[in-house]
């Protein structure tokens, strides 16, 4: 919202308070200024020029050569405007002039063989209006020399201010003015309003009527006679202009006044357009269709409040007046609409219709239902004065449901409780009543006020007591610097899989970050996704149903980029229906997930290596050296999928009892394809809650072993199809209590042992705790497994 | 006679020491100890030397050329060892076998610096869920329905009833229901906005919030503690401002300004020639929430306060575009 500090000026006296002082002051008690626009220096080497001479450009069609007086020098100037001509009043930029709407600092130039000191500007290039097609042409009684901020009254300093939802008061001068007034300690004036007696009575010329008194609970309305419309006076267009508003006409321009000056939104009607003179406030027809001051139908729908005259809607309620009842040139007597609508009724409209104006933005955040009466006339006024109408006596004025001032009571004691340090009962005092509450009572431990109907934020005694520490600033609230805590037990919910995270970057995993966000074809793929209602795009339709889905656009844009051998994982939630409609919690999963993913090389071409792609042993043994360190490995067992599924080619499963914590292997290409990835990924997605539900909450020291190790090595050829984990469990399952471990650490294949026969060296491992192991027991131990592996898997022993 | 010998002598010593490889060595053995060599010819000479000298003469030619053999040993193993050396040696100049550690992502570091730092100021760590309900989201957060307040964040719907959180208050009032006061936690998280993609905002992005709730937390406290983070996150020198600002769920509310780090408040681009830079909103908690909460107004108060980290890790890195976390590029992961 732009707020004019000159217009300011007419309601509260800033005199020995500098700019840059109310600046920080407003900001520092909640209106925050976001920039600030200071005219005098915008237009610090402005002035107005006499253009003396005006010839051709010799070497330019559309260029002139002027001969500018300054008031104390005359100068070269090249102006490509097509109205310059000798004897104008102009306005001048000279030598280091910024020019607002570029930027553009003026320097002495050259233009195409012709010295120019200067420039001639437009309306535009000042960044006043839109019109760019020729110089501004001043006043003939202007003296050159003159600086352009006084010339044109651009003497102005315009605050963009941030207004927070909370603050509908402030959405206006008189808002902002209060607000100064409680910080600076000055008084607030309002204007005076006083409009000459008429002998014709208000009820013979209009009547109202609100059949909807819920989201309208006053309409207030003033009438005039034989108004003439004409373009506003320059003061007015002045102060419209500052705030970034066209001018229109003397009517439409009072009533953007009024809203600006006091935040109350008025509307203008043409009365004789209004069919029987009459204002009926109602719901409209459901798909009725309405033409706004805009010239666009819109279609309307029953909740949409309208205001009717005797036989049609002639706007739509505290959004936009209708074409039909317009104000134009030929109108000659006003309707003044000053009402108050229900908020929420106005927002609706107003996102239903996707049309935001200023006056639905101040009635959404809500107007101050008690100001009708007194905009309105306030608006009568300035358009009597403006347009020479007569203001018919009286107003109408129904309010069916009266909103009435809140009495609210502050202990004293509380402002302390929640800020922290005192505030004197006298500083509390000031500060409500200059803020415009009205004091009721004061005893020894509280306040009473009543809160203006302008501030609907403040309805409690926490409400009151942000406005004191707002105008008193936080700044004067201590920052203390010893605070006590509980010594009570700490909780770390992201502690486990922080831990997780330090594993997988230990075992050189690089973490992602990916958007849970995919397309509905990437999210068929993994389940029953949960899509949006309104995503960013087709792209971004549906969440994730795995974190692969949303990983494989991570790994094709690393390929794109030549990062073609990676190593990634990723913690994060991915969210599963359970149920087709959403309704509560129970009918959908969000599942934090854990990824490792694998592609492309694990080592390149290096002088004591050759490259290799990763592969599926890669990943199992990443996998397994995780969960190692998470959990006691010994606890989870491992499925394995030759034929694979929907994602995979092949695949591992590991379990801990009947529960599954996660599945990994190689992705199908026909998955990978989708994604545009050429080359072959592994991965293992798992469930971090599972992980979590199984990793052991304390650790026992095992004894280490003081005893020696045996270890014996032997090599068996049978059939390919048996896998080498059954071999290896059946030697342990059958060797005695002294066997401890079996390590398959040889696999052969080759014709000379046969085309269907491979070859696979164990490693047995015997100890004892508690003795040294005679090699009489291990050998018996081991021979008699020689013969056991030869008979279940037909098996012949090797080498010997 | 004795003369010449102590002559060849100091001569000797003086000529192995300069001796630099295997054929100077061998070339200086053929001058002194060959057949022919001069100490051979000073044997020779001595067969001439009266009797009564030969005792003495032929003990002292004895011990140089004993000395002499000794040296030429001496230095030849030298030079034999060096040279088994040389061809054993190894090129350390070789690059090392590859090793690689992986790397946190850069917004994770960045929320673990921060968790350790309210962990040192006695905060608990909670987290919630991303698909969240209208109710934790904003009614329980003192957002009424049809508010203009809810403008303040687009929010992505799945439908009426649930959405993806636009903040991570709702952890607060899960929180609230879950446990007693007193409460001291921080609660990070993803969060949603369905705002358009661009370098500066994202759909997705992290806050952390925080929530302290006990019989005597003033504002006071929460300008303490806050304060006391930023030093450590930010840096001691810095300054800031609290400034007054709305959130339904809290009352009074702030936004926590501190001096742009990169004009060092003379003004620029990024902190739009104000001089400040605006790191986190906060305030006490507002006495609807705690109702929602159903903790005792009259005995609790509180303060929350919520902070994007985004944000705050481009500015405290030079990162210029917001997308460049989520392309997950693997050459900027491995810069942190
Ligand atoms: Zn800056």
């Amino acid at each position: 919202m732009k707020i004019s500090l000159n217009w300011l000026k007419e309601y509260i006296d800033l005199t020995d308070i500098d700019v840059e002082e109310i600046v920080s002051k407003l900001t520092m008690s909640g209106l925050e200024v976001e920039s600030v626009e200071n005219q005098i220096e915008m237009f610090k080497n402005f002035i107005v020029g006499f253009v003396e001479e005006k010839e051709k450009h010799p070497n330019a069609d559309k260029l002139s050569l002027c001969v500018v007086n300054n008031g104390t020098e005359k100068l070269k100037v090249v102006c490509g405007a097509p109205n310059v001509a000798a004897g104008q009043k102009v306005v001048f930029a000279q030598i280091g002039a910024v020019v607002p709407n570029s930027g553009m600092k003026i320097s002495k130039a050259k233009i195409r063989g012709a010295e120019s000191n200067g420039m001639l500007c437009s309306e535009s290039e000042l960044g006043l209006s839109e019109d760019h097609s020729g110089i501004i042409v001043l006043d003939q009684s202007i003296k050159e020399g003159t600086s352009v901020s006084e010339a044109l009254h651009l003497n102005d300093v315009l605050f963009e201010i941030g207004v927070t939802p909370n603050r509908a008061d402030a959405l206006s001068h008189i808002g902002v003015a209060r607000d100064l007034a409680a910080i600076f300690q000055r008084e607030l004036k309002l204007p005076k309003v006083s409009i000459p007696k008429s002998e014709k009575n208000i009820n013979d010329f209009a009547s109202i009527e609100i059949i909807d008194t819920e989201n309208c609970p006053r309409y207030s309305a003033k009438v005039l006679l034989n108004v003439e419309i004409k373009e506003s006076p320059d003061w007015l267009k002045r102060r419209l202009k500052a705030i970034g508003l066209r001018p229109i006409n003397n009517i439409v321009d009072i009533t953007n006044f009024v809203l600006h000056e006091v935040g109350q939104p008025l509307h203008a009607f043409d009365l004789d357009k209004l069919a029987k003179q009459k204002i009926v406030v109602k719901k409209a027809a459901a798909d009725s269709l309405f033409t706004t001051l805009d010239a666009k139908e819109r279609k309307l729908n029953e909740n949409v409040l309208m205001i009717c005259d005797g036989e049609k809607p002639v706007a739509v309620a505290g959004v936009m007046g209708g074409e039909n009842s317009e104000v134009t040139s030929s109108t000659k007597n006003i309707l003044i609409e000053s009402a108050y609508f229900n908020p929420t009724s106005v927002r609706k409209t107003s996102k239903y219709l996707g049309l935001s104006t200023d006056a639905a933005y101040r009635f959404e955040r809500g107007t101050d239902p008690s100001s009708t009466v007194y905009a309105a006339e306030r608006a009568a006024q300035l358009m009597a004065e403006l347009s020479g109408g007569e203001v018919v006596n009286g107003f109408i004025d129904v309010y069916p449901n009266r909103i009435s001032e809140k009495e609210i009571t502050l202990r004293f004691h509380q402002v302390e409780r929640v800020l922290g340090y005192t505030v004197p009962n006298e500083n509390i005092k000031n500060i409500l009543a200059s803020l415009g509450f009205e004091i009721k009572n004061v005893s020894g431990d509280s306040i009473t006020v009543s809160t203006p109907t302008f501030r609907p934020d403040v309805e409690r005694e926490i409400d009151l007591i942000e406005e004191i520490a707002r105008i008193n600033n936080y700044d004067t609230i201590p920052t203390i610097s010893k605070i006590a805590i509980p010594i009570s037990e700490k909780i770390d919910e992201s502690a486990f899989v922080d831990d997780l995270r330090t594993i997988a970057t230990g075992l050189g995993f690089n973490e992602i970050l990916s958007i849970p966000m995919i397309t509905e074809k990437a999210a068929d793929i993994f389940g029953k996704p949960v899509g949006l209602l309104n995503p960013q795009g087709s792209e971004m339709g549906y969440l994730r149903t795995s974190l692969l889905a949303s990983a494989l656009p991570v790994v094709e844009k690393n390929i794109n980029v030549g990062e073609k051998n990676i190593k990634l994982f990723e913690i994060g939630k991915v969210f599963l229906k359970v149920n087709d409609d959403l309704f509560t919690f129970s009918d959908f999963v969000e599942e934090e997930r854990f990824l490792f993913l694998l592609t492309g090389k694990i080592s390149e071409k290096e002088w004591y290596t050759g490259e290799r792609d990763f592969d599926f042993y890669d990943l199992k043994s990443f996998v397994n050296e995780c969960f190692q360190k998470k959990t006691l490995d010994n606890l989870l067992n491992d499925s394995y999928y030759h034929n694979g599924n929907k994602i995979f080619d092949y695949f591992f499963t590991k379990s801990f009892g009947t529960t599954v914590l996660g599945s990994g292997g190689k992705v199908k290409k026909e998955v990978l394809k989708q994604f545009g990835i050429q080359q072959d990924v592994f991965c293992f997605e798992g469930s971090v809650e599972v992980l979590k539900s199984i990793t052991p909450k304390g650790r026992a020291f095992t004894g280490l072993l003081r005893f020696p190790k045996v270890m014996k090595d032997f090599a068996f050829i049978f059939e390919k199809d048996i896998p080498v984990e059954n071999v290896a469990s059946f030697i342990k399952k059958k060797g005695s209590g002294i066997l401890k471990a079996v390590h398959p650490f040889d696999v052969f294949e080759h014709a000379s042992i046969g085309e269907t026969k491979k070859s696979v060296a164990f490693n047995l491992s015997y100890f004892d705790a508690e003795r040294t192991l005679t090699d009489e027991e291990v050998d018996k131990d081991f021979q008699s497994l020689i013969e056991i592996v030869k008979k279940e898997f037909k098996a012949v022993l090797r080498g010997k | 006679m004795l003369t010449k010998i102590q002559t060849l002598n100091t001569e000797f010593l003086q000529a192995i020491e300069n001796i630099k490889d295997q054929k100077q060595l061998e070339d200086l053995r053929i001058v002194y100890l060959s057949r022919n060599g001069s100490i051979a010819s000073l044997f020779e000479e001595l067969k001439n030397v009266p009797k009564e000298e030969k005792p003495l003469l032929g003990k002292e030619l004895n011990r140089l050329r004993n000395l002499a053999e000794e040296k030429f040993a001496e230095k030849k193993s030298e030079f034999e060892k060096l040279l088994t050396k040389k061809s054993q040696q190894i090129d350390l100049t070789l690059p090392g076998r590859k090793v690689e550690l992986g790397h946190k992502h850069l917004l994770t570091q960045t929320l673990d610096e921060i968790k350790s730092i309210f962990k040192g100021l006695g905060f608990s760590i909670f987290e919630g869920p991303e698909l969240e309900s209208d109710y934790y989201n904003f009614e329980a957060l003192n957002f009424p329905a049809d508010h203009p307040a809810r403008d303040m964040q687009d929010t992505f719907f799945v439908n009426k009833n649930f959405l993806l959180r636009t903040h991570t208050s709702p952890v607060q009032v899960r929180l609230m229901e879950k446990l007693q006061p007193p409460l001291r936690a921080i609660m990070p998280g993803k969060v949603y906005r369905n705002e358009a993609i661009s370098s500066r905002s994202h759909c997705m992005f992290h806050q952390v919030e925080g929530l302290c709730v006990d019989t005597d937390i003033t504002f006071a406290e929460l300008k303490g503690t806050l304060v006391a983070f930023t030093k450590q996150f930010y840096g001691k020198d810095l300054n800031y401002r609290f400034r007054p600002s709305f959130f339904p769920f809290t009352e009074p509310s702030a936004e926590m300004d501190i001096t742009c780090f990169l004009c060092k408040g003379k003004g620029c681009r990024v902190c739009k020639h104000s001089g400040w830079l605006e790191i986190l909103g906060c305030g006490m908690v507002d006495p609807n929430v705690f109702d929602y909460a159903k903790y005792d107004n009259e005995k609790y108060t509180g303060y929350a306060f919520g902070m994007g980290i985004e944000r705050t890790a481009m500015l405290k890195y030079g990162i210029t575009d917001i997308r460049t976390f989520f392309e997950n590029d693997v050459r900027f992961l491995k810069q942190f």
